[in-house]
């Protein structure tokens, strides 16, 4: 499994965007992009073109368009065909999304709470969703440093609501991007989980979940994401349907800044964002935990006790890479807090302490010259801290608290919070895993 | 050959609606070429903007920012007319112009087309050019949509 760094909603001089999918291109290239969706309002005339510019560049493209209605603004991707987008009233987008599926495509809500008309037509969403699980992501960050943004808080809080009706919706960022200008601000970056190509897949998937529980290998040093882009536009077709299915699936982690991972392991099973921890796994949890109705035992039954507690338990193992487009974003020294936060609110904060290169470290080369450099610090484990040789990581682990029987957690997901230009924000998040429950004992 | 030359007066009632304007194509065409207008784009009645913004304020910003929101409306000046063509042949959509010009000279040929249309064949039958009135903002919005064809690809 790799993670591609993506930016999801874009526009070229095809719908109301001041550059050519060339010049979109370029640029999200030297912003270290594998992938981008081409997202014009209402045309996909803008793919012309799309493999030669592909190829250049070393970057998938994924055909989109933005339906730019006038209830609300939904960005579709991985559809090769068009969906009518003048037909949808305010009550029946469900008939669209169903239409965008058809298709093979998937559909999001765009920065649905950016104000509407007159100021920005249509682009507050006004539709009325019957379904939501048809909806298969919302772009709950938009535009560049997206996270202190008011509209965005709300759309990740619209995300956070759903997740906790039970709904399994993904979240992106998209920049909305017109045009190549030059941003101070942080640019945000979405990344997608996808299958190893051909050969490969057969290791990753057999390392996952048999060697998962002795190290995180999954998360391990792979491809960076700019060269698996390079390589994967010899076959776009099989890059996009990857693509599109890792966000179908919401194996996906947003941010300004390093890449964000989350993974729960229990009795040598691992789960990552977009996938179920079992009823079984939950249950045996519950069960094993020690509860503070019954006495701690003594003697060897203890010891057994203790040993079922800790084959139960669900670990959740965190990881920060901060290697991933290396030089392309920067962040002051400072002790983040990484969050878990679920239906239950949050459950657990972790302080995750980043060094960034010192002044004299930067232009000895340009691979050289942004190396983060963490210091260990105080933490319950950090056995991946990063070293000049292999990429910066930082690993957490911890145990996932046990909630009451009677509020079960449903799903489960990672904030990095920190400091970014002078502001206390979010700097990442991971989308969810959930948890599946019994008939009955499922607070949905 | 001139295929049509049409004004309409749109008002903000019908914000939100489309004008489906049928076209008919004939054999032989090799370009189809069309020009739209419409105008006023501004509206320059400042207390009439401001007026709709803080009715859209009420909608969309939250009660506890609408004060500063009506504060900062000047960002959100002037408020502009917007309708946007789209274009659907006998073999189905052929794109869309969503933009800002309140003038738009566009054409369709074979190898080649505006700027969100597609290229491709000129299928002889029944088209249709999609005025999409996102947003009407002044007290009414005249229209001009006029479309010819030529023989040749390029440009008379």
């Amino acid at each position: 499994m790799t993670w591609i760094a993506c930016e999801l909603h874009t526009h070229t001089l095809h719908s109301d965007g001041r550059q050519t999918l060339r010049e979109l291109a370029e640029g999200a290239a030297k912003l270290g992009f594998g992938a981008i969706a081409l997202t014009d309002h209402n045309t996909m005339s803008g793919l012309a073109g799309k493999a030669d510019i592909e190829r250049e560049f070393g970057l998938t493209i994924i055909p989109g368009m933005e339906w730019t209605t006038f209830y609300g603004h939904m960005v579709t991707i991985g559809l090769s065909e068009f969906a009518d987008w003048r037909q949808a009233g305010r009550s029946d987008i469900d008939r669209g999304i169903a239409e965008v599926h058809r298709l093979g495509g998937i559909a999001g809500l765009a920065h649905p709470f950016r104000i509407g008309s007159p100021a920005c037509t249509g682009c507050f969403w006004e539709y009325e969703v019957g379904d939501w699980n048809a909806v298969d992501y919302v772009e709950v960050w938009s535009g560049t440093f997206p996270s202190i943004k008011t509209d965005n808080r709300r759309a990740f809080g619209l995300w956070t609501d759903k997740l906790n009706e039970g709904y399994r919706i993904a979240a992106t960022s998209g920049r909305d991007w017109h045009a190549q200008e030059e941003t101070d601000e942080p640019v945000s970056v979405t990344y997608l989980e996808i299958e190893d190509e051909g050969g490969e897949s057969g290791a990753a998937s057999a390392a996952s979940p048999d060697s998962g529980a002795a190290e995180p290998s999954r998360f391990g040093a792979e491809t960076q994401p700019e060269e698996v882009g390079r390589g994967a536009s010899s076959a776009a077709a099989l890059a996009e349907t990857r693509l599109i299915e890792a966000l179908r699936q919401g194996r996906v982690s947003v941010t300004i800044g390093p890449l964000l991972t989350m993974a729960l392991e229990s009795g040598g099973e691992l789960w990552s964002v977009g996938s179920s921890v079992p009823a079984r796994v939950s249950a045996r949890a519950a069960s094993a935990a020690p509860t503070s109705d019954v006495p701690a035992s003594v003697g060897s039954q203890g010891e057994e006790a203790a040993d079922s507690v800790e084959a139960a338990a669900i670990r959740v193992k965190l990881s920060l890479d901060f290697s991933v487009r290396r030089g392309l974003w920067t962040l002051d020294d400072q002790v983040f807090k990484l969050k878990l936060h679920s239906n239950l609110g949050e459950e657990l904060s972790l302080d995750a302490p980043f060094k960034a290169a010192r002044p004299e470290e930067v232009g000895v080369g340009a691979a050289e010259s942004r190396k983060a450099l963490l210091e260990r610090g105080a933490l319950p484990a950090a056995p991946g801290v990063g070293t000049a040789e292999e990429p910066l990581r930082l690993d957490l682990e911890a145990e996932l608290p046990t909630p009451a029987a009677d509020s079960p957690r449903s799903w489960l997901r990672a904030e990095l919070w920190g400091t970014a230009r002078g502001a206390y924000t979010r700097i990442a998040f991971t989308n969810a895993v959930y948890f599946e429950h019994e008939e009955g004992k499922n607070r949905l | 050959m001139e295929l049509l030359d049409i004004q309409g007066s749109v008002t903000p009632e019908e914000s939100r609606t489309h004008i489906r304007v049928p076209l008919e194509l004939h054999e032989g065409c090799g370009r189809l070429n069309v020009r739209f207008e419409y105008a006023p784009k501004n509206l320059e009645d400042r207390e009439r903007a401001l007026e709709l913004l803080k009715e859209s304020y009420d909608l969309y910003i939250l009660p506890e920012q609408r004060e500063q929101a009506v504060a900062r409306a000047d960002r959100h000046l002037p408020l502009k007319n917007l309708i946007t063509l789209s274009f659907d042949g006998p073999d189905g959509y052929r794109g869309a112009c969503h933009r800002h010009d309140e003038v738009q000279e566009l054409f369709l040929a074979s190898g080649e087309a505006s700027p969100g249309l597609m290229p491709g064949r000129l299928e002889a039958g029944e088209w249709n050019v999609t005025l999409s009135l996102h947003c009407i903002v002044t007290a009414t919005c005249e229209y001009r949509l006029r479309a010819w064809t030529s023989e040749r690809e390029e440009s008379a």
